[in-house]
């Protein structure tokens, strides 16, 4: 273990390294670019690929090639590759090829402010490929984190078989601190189920296993198997018989939700207070703050944070803010994660949204007026 | 709770990163929490460019603030920027050499850039010395781990250089304290 001062895009690539990730396909963009220089730097040293793309398309396709051939692969990327990403990253979870995305997110629509930090890909990591998918979107929010989850990204893609998507924001890409560079025990590093038996007709590809995730072998191992964009049945035959369609539907849906207990979010100071700060990434360490400050001025405040954002931990969510009669969401876009908190909320909390446009982050005076004003007014004149 | 907001300000080229990492290097050494943030992006070119620095005896929940309790400004641009927008009781040093900024109370002038050129014959190493005066100034770092930071981290050459530019710094500023001490008690 060692103890260094790293910032967040690095602390990422050092993450994918413990984990094990031997391939790396993709396209600079700012502000993830020094994900790919790090790996760059450290994948051809320890036996690992890096290989420059020609653009974002390229390189999540170069990744599933990878990833079918047995590598732990990855890519890393900002809101617009993000978007040209969204085509394979439903291939990814429909024929259910392992790989990790990084989107580091930062002003937008379109080009936006390439150099600024925002939350405004939340909807897109969720929604933004066609079709109807479950997926996993992991929401760290310090240096060390980043580095934890990306160990952890690998361990859900390489387990669940399908992409998982690890997002963050500018600042925490590029601000360095403290981190404990703990290398993970190989045997709490999973990877994707093989299958039990020989290749041969015997063989299903898409039979799955008791956690609902069908084995996977590498690409040459000898098995016959056909991987497709279409729906399909268990021996990999494209088919359009409504019940076919619909159990694999359910099996890629229901195999991702275990993780809602694997993945728990962060509760702080949430047992007496009567407002909770629902935050995520950089801007729950500013609620963080915030709520500190808040009871010194004897505002009984808390911060509800998920860690994972998609699937919607649902069960702690109800069980941890219930008792806050108001929820303030605060997040850099212009309201977001708010609507999962309002569907879910009791119908006696009033849940309100506090967006932050423009490149820079919240700040703790910002949140503390939200709250302040609040609490004077009391939440239902307002 | 210990906590200490320090803002490194100057043109893009000054080395104000280095100084930055050098800073937090040290904190890291002397079991301190830290964070860095700095310009990114074309902000981080000429003109006023910052790193930010957040040193704690406790976990760092917030590394964004706006108002440092401590500005080291190197050019006039980046005091014009940032020199207005300081916490209360925050203290200033100044390159004496190109800015203009006697009228704020807690502002300290010192020639940093000619200290360097004229003890070290390298203008370069002003953000070492700035560091060496921060040192002081922060009465938490000891001069011993600043001055092993900088040598570690020095671009290849410039070890001893910079090492000695922030022995030089903190020398310097305990003098000024020194003195200001005995005015003190003169006064008193």
């Amino acid at each position: 273990m060692a103890t260094e001062l790293v910032s967040g895009n690095e602390a990422c690539a050092r993450g994918a390294m413990a984990a094990g990730c031997n391939f790396f396909g993709g396209y600079p963009i700012s502000p993830s670019s020094e994900v790919a220089e790090a790996l760059a730097r450290l994948l051809p040293k320890n036996g690992g690929v890096f290989l420059q793309m020609e653009d974002e398309m390229g390189s999540l396709g170069s990744v599933l090639g990878a990833s079918l051939g047995g590598a732990k692969a990855m890519t890393a990327t900002s809101g617009p590759g993000f978007t040209l990403m969204q085509e394979h990253l439903g291939y990814a979870t429909l024929a259910e090829i392992p790989c990790v995305v990084v989107d580091v997110m930062r002003v937008g629509p379109s080009t936006g402010v390439p150099t600024a930090p925002s939350q405004g890909d939340v909807m897109q990591a969720r929604w933004g490929s066609h079709g109807d998918r479950a997926v996993i979107v992991l929401a760290p929010a310090s240096v060390q984190e980043i580095y934890e989850m990306t160990i952890i990204a690998f361990n859900l893609a390489e387990r669940l078989r399908t992409p998982v998507v690890l997002i963050y924001d500018e600042v925490l890409a590029h601000m360095r601190e403290r981190v404990e560079l703990l290398v993970p025990h190989q045997e709490d590093l999973w990877r994707r189920p093989k299958p039990s038996v020989p290749p041969g007709p015997g063989y299903r590809p898409y039979l799955a296993n008791e956690e609902g995730v069908a084995p996977l072998p590498n690409f040459g191992d000898g098995y016959r198997f056909h991987v497709t964009g279409l729906m399909h049945d268990e021996r990999g035959y494209p088919t359009t018989q409504a019940k076919a369609v619909s159990q694999l539907m359910s099996r890629l849906k229901n195999k991702m939700e275990p993780v809602t207990e694997w993945i728990l979010p962060e509760s702080y100071r949430l047992e007496d207070a009567d407002l909770a700060f629902v935050a995520y990434g950089i801007t729950a360490r500013v609620a963080k703050e915030a709520v500190d400050r808040l009871r010194d001025a004897g505002i009984l405040a808390g911060l509800f944070r998920p860690r994972l954002l998609w699937p919607v931990p649902v069960t702690d969510f109800q069980k941890l803010l219930g008792h806050a009669g108001i929820a303030v969401v605060a997040e850099m876009n212009q309201g977001q994660w708010v609507e999962v908190v309002e569907r879910l909320a009791p119908r006696s909390m009033q849940v309100l949204g506090q967006g932050k446009l423009g490149g820079e982050p919240m700040t703790t005076e910002e949140l503390m007026n939200v709250a302040e004003t609040l609490m004077q007014k009391g939440a239902r004149v307002l | 709770m210990w906590k200490k907001e320090i803002r490194l300000a100057g043109s893009g080229g000054q080395g104000l990163g280095l100084a930055a990492t050098v800073l937090a290097s040290a904190a890291l050494q002397a079991g301190l929490y830290v964070t860095t943030l700095q310009s990114y992006g074309p902000e981080a070119r000429g003109g006023a460019s910052r790193s930010d620095v957040t040193l704690s005896d406790q976990d760092i929940a917030n590394p964004w603030f706006s108002r440092p309790a401590l500005l080291l400004a190197l050019n006039q641009k980046s005091w014009a920027k940032f020199g207005g927008n300081l916490a209360e009781g925050a203290l200033a040093v100044v390159d004496s050499n190109w800015v203009e900024a006697h009228e704020y109370p807690g502002v300290l002038a010192l020639p940093l850039e000619q200290m360097a050129k004229a003890e070290l014959r390298e203008k370069i190493a002003a953000n070492m010395v700035a560091v060496g005066v921060i040192g002081v100034l922060l009465d938490r770092l000891p001069l011993a781990i600043l001055a092993e930071a900088a040598y570690l981290k020095a671009p290849k050459g410039f070890e001893r250089i910079n090492k000695a530019a922030v022995e030089l710094g903190w020398h310097v500023m305990e003098q000024i304290k020194g003195g200001v001490e005995r005015e003190h008690i003169g006064g008193a």
